[in-house]
């Protein structure tokens, strides 16, 4: 067990290492870039808004809260603060809500939507994976180039095309939302069922996505492995083919986690893209929605909860790996 | 013991070729003793050895040919009962490439367990902790060896670990494909030192070592075969295919020692020009007639027999043992 | 060398992605020498015109006719002109007249015009008809029997002065003009946008933007990714440990969010091609450095390269002559992956809205965002979004298939 909590310790130590570089990053990008900010940001107002007590209202809180004036240090403790806080300020765009306001009403869609349908989309898709390589043959030669081609359309195509299928010509589904729009959020059926019908098509569309790429490393992972000495060994001793199956995936399996840890970041950026397509209620939407209306605030704030949920996704993903890779705590034990 | 009789086994590639590794192979070993077969990369060697478990999976296959073991001939037999009842339990094997030879994810104990579980399900965990750790000890590995993965042991232990694990169904027969050679100096004498042990105290009954290094094989071994493209091409008693080798191929392979043990230690199959047949289309003729220096017409025509000498060598050539012997001479001069 | 090209061209799987590629960059090279309008000019006065041949009116009119005798020609327009709502309401007329509906066939038009001029009556009130649906069939009936007039249509000259029509011409239903003879014929094989654009045009432009934003942003990458890789893995110790925490770092931190930010922060008027190709590129070099690193400690204690370590050679000559050429492969392959995935990088940007800005030139991404502004999936406009899909997916997939050729060239443990 010491050697298990040593690698824990180890990744959160790298978990907060990679928080506080997240912070950084999300600080200093947008003030590295030319240009002053406070100027740009002036005349965006200027342009975006009517309402003048609301545009003097966001000035001020802004040079409040940015304190634009003071040194970088100071404006990074300041930042942080806030953070800390959950105070963003006021969205330019959805004024006056704040942005703590608009990000709560939209992370669990994305949260909601995204977990289940990678971590679904990667189970499947590591199963085919499995079955192709194990059986080759018709079953392995139909599905690898699907699931090529199927892994190089973009997650908005594949978006779009199951839209204009299941949506638009078919009708099954709903074309967008997260609910049925004549609905008020409570906790009646009508309201769960809308929530279910709309969840299909996003869902499905990031779960078939994710299946055609993990498939595919899952595919060539076991034949890797297959193709090991331990499995010749194994079999020569005596040992039954299908035990020998269940070592060639447990082994195959690991670096799929790990491969996952690593590309979950990509997958949400994909995912999020994917959001816009459906206009569901989420995070995707609410980045499309501050980029138009050039909300400077909800942007910086949306990105950085999008990094703090990958890098604690990677985080958990790197925890199961070490209960279930045995390597682990032999090798930190030493 | 262990009989095979003009066994036959060929790869099918992907192409749907056949090629023939091991091509008309006849064998015998008798109780106590140990065999060495040497060759060249790719002449077949380590796939007669996966060819004589009798237990056959893709991309090799069985053609014909006879494997005898106390006077069972398995070759007949179906591929579930060879694996239930002939592997590791008459014949065991140790592979080439043993530092990768062990599930990576699993405690060897588990892997022991597995293995005999395979032959027998009946037998309790406890029994097989008790059976396995004797066995360890009896052959100086420590007990918590069992314990670890295999990621936790150095090289030359991983080695012995499989050497012992190989054994614990007390085989007849133990065929160890080049089980040194990817070890450091010291862990390789100890390997052949277990190897020895496992003969010497009965924990095997005779012993198959395929190896390309000839100093191994000329002090672990009682006989030598020297295989060529598929077919055997010489068989002698260990000193005289050193000392006396017969076919030029083999006279090639040892042809640079002379110095007797102290140089021996050196000498590892020495490099002779031109490079082995394509088994997928192999010549009519001797199959060594193109690297040959000594090669006739006819040679290249008619396909070679074995010749049996009557002292129990045997080999593959036209020419005449004396005149080889003759020929040799007036070579080293 | 010669061998390894010899073997590549053997691999089924690069060979197809090759053509692939190759298909798309001649298209992309050819086209506009063949068609050399520019891909953004507003062509067509509304949104979405269907994909189809467009033949100018004014001008087929002062083209000479020729007389076709064809027996279908009335039928095929009588069907034409009666579109699915007419029919449907006839149905409901008949049916609400007492008709059975099981005996009416909206699709029949000739049985349906039967059953129309056997039963209607103007004077019939249905019940729960209103005033405006009586007028409305009653109109209905004038307009189908205009359908079945048999005489031509006129064209008549207005007088400035007097506002008198002067009949000039009569068109027969029975004349047709030759094609090659109207000198004003435009045929747009993917219809036109929502600005009015024609989308071939546009798509093949875009498709050459969006190459070279690829090349650009993978370019970089990969530069970026082999120079820190190579410095990692060949020079280890300190230098390897600051580099691969920055490397994992960025790993973990999504590319994808990085780039929302630094595009966010670039105003839209500077955000050119050039600029969001370079940003993606800073943003995409970190599987590039880990991949290379590892081949470089591999390579670090071979042999041949202690030999030059021994005879004196420099790093850079060490680099260049003994480690170089043994990863080239691997950075060729980075750097297809690299490409396809910049293109893509650049499309998910431009449905977010920070693409490049829209005056210049279309993207790819662009393209999909303006078909997804403008609703074309909804409203069912497959040729504004459907081949920019399929363009992305192709490039990606072609370019992954000659990875997976080179791949299986350069690693033959996945042969098979």
């Amino acid at each position: 067990m010491k050697g298990y909590r040593n690698y824990f310790l180890n990744k959160l130590l790298w978990f907060l290492v990679t928080l506080v570089a997240a912070f950084i990053l999300n600080f200093i990008l947008p003030r590295l870039m030319p240009g002053d900010p406070v100027a740009a940001i002036v005349s965006r107002l200027a342009q975006g808004m009517s309402n003048t007590s609301g545009v003097q209202a966001i000035y001020e809180q802004y040079a409040e809260q940015f304190g634009t004036n003071k040194p970088m240090l100071e404006q990074f403790v300041l930042y942080m603060r806030n953070v800390f806080q959950g105070d963003f300020g006021f969205s330019f765009s959805q004024y006056p809500r704040t942005v703590a306001d608009v990000i709560s009403s939209s992370i669990w869609w994305t949260v909601g939507l995204q977990f289940p349908a990678i971590i679904i989309g990667w189970l499947i898709g590591n199963t085919l994976g499995a079955l192709a390589a194990y059986r080759r043959g018709t079953f392995d030669k139909v599905l690898m180039p699907i699931s090529i081609f199927v892994s190089n359309l973009p997650a908005f195509g594949m978006a779009v095309i199951m839209l204009v299928i299941f949506a638009v010509t078919l009708r099954w589904f709903p074309t967008s939302g997260g609910y049925g729009f004549d609905l008020i959020p409570n906790f009646s059926w009508k309201f769960i069922w809308s929530v279910f019908i709309h969840y299909q098509l996003p869902f499905w569309s990031i779960v078939l996505i994710t299946i055609g790429g993990q498939a595919i490393g899952m595919r060539s992972m076991s034949i890797y492995e297959l193709n090991a000495d331990y499995v010749k060994y194994s079999r020569l001793l005596g040992i039954k083919d299908r035990k020998i199956v269940g070592y060639v995936f447990r082994n195959a399996m690991l670096p799929q986690i790990t491969g996952l840890a690593l590309s979950i970041g990509t997958m949400v950026g994909g995912a999020l893209v994917a959001e816009i397509i459906f206009s569901y209620p989420g995070l995707g939407s609410t980045i499309l929605t501050a980029v138009l209306g050039q909300d400077y605030p909800l942007i910086s704030a949306t990105t950085l909860i999008i990094t703090l949920m990958v890098l604690l996704a990677n985080f958990l993903l790197e925890i199961a790996y070490g209960f279930l890779d045995p390597r682990i705590k032999a090798a930190q034990a030493d | 013991m262990l009989e095979v009789r003009e066994l036959t086994t060929k790869y099918i590639t992907r192409f749907k070729e056949d090629i023939y590794a091991v091509d008309h192979v006849s064998l015998k070993i008798e109780e106590g003793r140990s065999l060495g077969i040497a060759g060249e990369s790719g002449c077949g060697k380590s796939t007669l050895a996966l060819s004589l478990m009798g237990y056959y999976f893709p991309p090799l296959h069985y053609t014909s040919g006879d494997i005898i073991i106390d006077g069972t001939n398995i070759s007949g037999m179906k591929a579930d009962d060879v694996r239930k009842s002939i592997l590791g339990r008459e014949i065991a094997y140790i592979p080439q490439a043993a530092l990768n030879a062990l599930n990576p994810t699993q405690k060897i104990i588990r892997f022991i367990e597995d293995v005999v579980k395979a032959h027998d399900p009946t037998v309790t965990k406890d029994e097989i902790y008790e059976m396995a750790r004797g066995l360890f000890e009896s052959l100086g590995l420590p007990a918590e060896v069992l314990q670890k993965y295999p990621v936790e042991l150095s090289g030359g232990m991983k080695q012995r670990t499989v050497i012992a694990i190989s054994v614990i169904l007390r085989p007849q027969v133990l065929i160890a494909d080049e089980p040194s050679s990817a070890l450091d100096v010291t862990s390789q004498k100890m390997v052949i030192k277990m190897l020895r042990n496992l003969m010497d105290n009965g924990y095997v009954k005779a012993m198959i070592f395929i190896t390309h290094e000839l100093p191994l094989l000329y002090n672990v071994t009682d006989d030598i075969m020297v295989m060529y493209a598929g077919q055997i091409v010489e068989k002698a008693p260990a000193h005289e295919a050193v000392f006396d080798p017969l076919h030029p191929y083999s006279k090639g392979l040892m042809g640079s020692i002379i110095v007797p043990e102290e140089g021996l230690r050196d000498v590892k199959l020495a490099a002779i020009p031109g490079t082995p047949p394509n088994l997928k289309n192999p010549p009519k003729g001797c199959r060594f007639a193109a690297r040959c220096k000594y090669v006739r017409p006819e040679c290249r025509v008619q396909s070679i027999q074995l010749r049996e000498l009557e002292n129990g060598r045997s080999y593959r050539c036209v020419i005449g043992e004396d005149e080889l012997r003759e020929l040799y001479a007036r070579e080293a001069e | 060398m010669k061998y390894t090209i010899q073997q590549i061209f053997q691999s089924g799987k690069f060979i197809t992605g090759f053509s692939i590629f190759m298909t798309i960059l001649l298209i992309v090279i050819i086209y506009p020498l063949v068609i050399p309008d520019p891909p953004l000019k507003i062509i067509a006065q509304g949104t979405f015109f269907e994909p189809g041949i467009y033949v100018n009116v004014y001008d087929s009119i002062n083209t000479p006719f020729y007389t076709l005798n064809l027996d279908e020609a009335a039928d095929r327009r009588i069907a034409n002109r009666l579109g699915d709502e007419d029919r449907q309401a006839i149905k409901e007329w008949l049916v609400g007249n007492g008709m059975p509906e099981a005996e009416i066939d909206p699709a029949n038009t000739e049985q349906l015009l039967d059953q129309w001029f056997n039963n209607f009556d103007p004077t019939v009130r249905l019940p729960g008809m209103t005033n405006a649906d009586r007028n409305y069939y009653i109109r209905l009936n004038n307009n189908i029997q205009g359908l079945l007039n048999t005489s031509g249509a006129v064209i008549a000259e207005l007088d400035e002065e007097t506002a008198v029509l002067t009949e000039k011409a009569t068109v027969p239903q029975s004349a047709y003009v030759n094609v090659n003879d109207v000198p004003n014929v435009r045929v747009l094989p993917l219809g036109t946008d929502n600005f009015g654009r024609d989308v071939l045009t546009e798509l093949v432009r875009a498709t050459g933007v969006s190459l070279q934003i690829g090349l650009v942003a993978g370019s970089i990458a990969t530069l970026i990714g082999l120079v820190l890789g190579l410095v990692s893995g060949y020079i280890g110790g300190f230098v390897d440990d600051t580099i691969m925490f920055v490397t994992n770092l960025f790993t973990v931190i999504p590319s994808f969010v990085l780039l929302i930010l630094i595009s966010f922060s670039i105003s839209q008027e500077q955000r050119g091609a050039t600029t969001i190709a370079v940003v993606i590129g800073f943003t995409s070099w970190v599987w590039t450095a880990r991949a290379v690193r590892s081949q470089v400690i591999s390579l670090r204690n071979r042999d041949h390269v202690n030999l030059s370590k021994l005879s004196g050679h420099s790093i850079t000559h060490i680099i260049v002559r003994d480690i170089l050429p043994y990863i080239a492969s691997y950075v060729v392959m980075a750097l297809i992956l690299q490409i396809s995935s910049g293109i893509l990088a650049e499309a998910g940007l431009s449905i977010l809205g920070l693409g490049p800005k829209t005056t210049d030139v279309p993207t790819l991404g662009l393209m999909m965002n303006w078909a997804m502004i403008y609703q074309a999936h909804i409203l069912g406009k497959w040729w504004a979004y459907f081949p920019i899909i399929i363009t992305i997916a192709l490039i990606a997939f072609s370019m992954n298939l000659m990875n997976t050729g080179l791949d299986q060239v350069f690693n033959p443990a996945l042969r098979d």
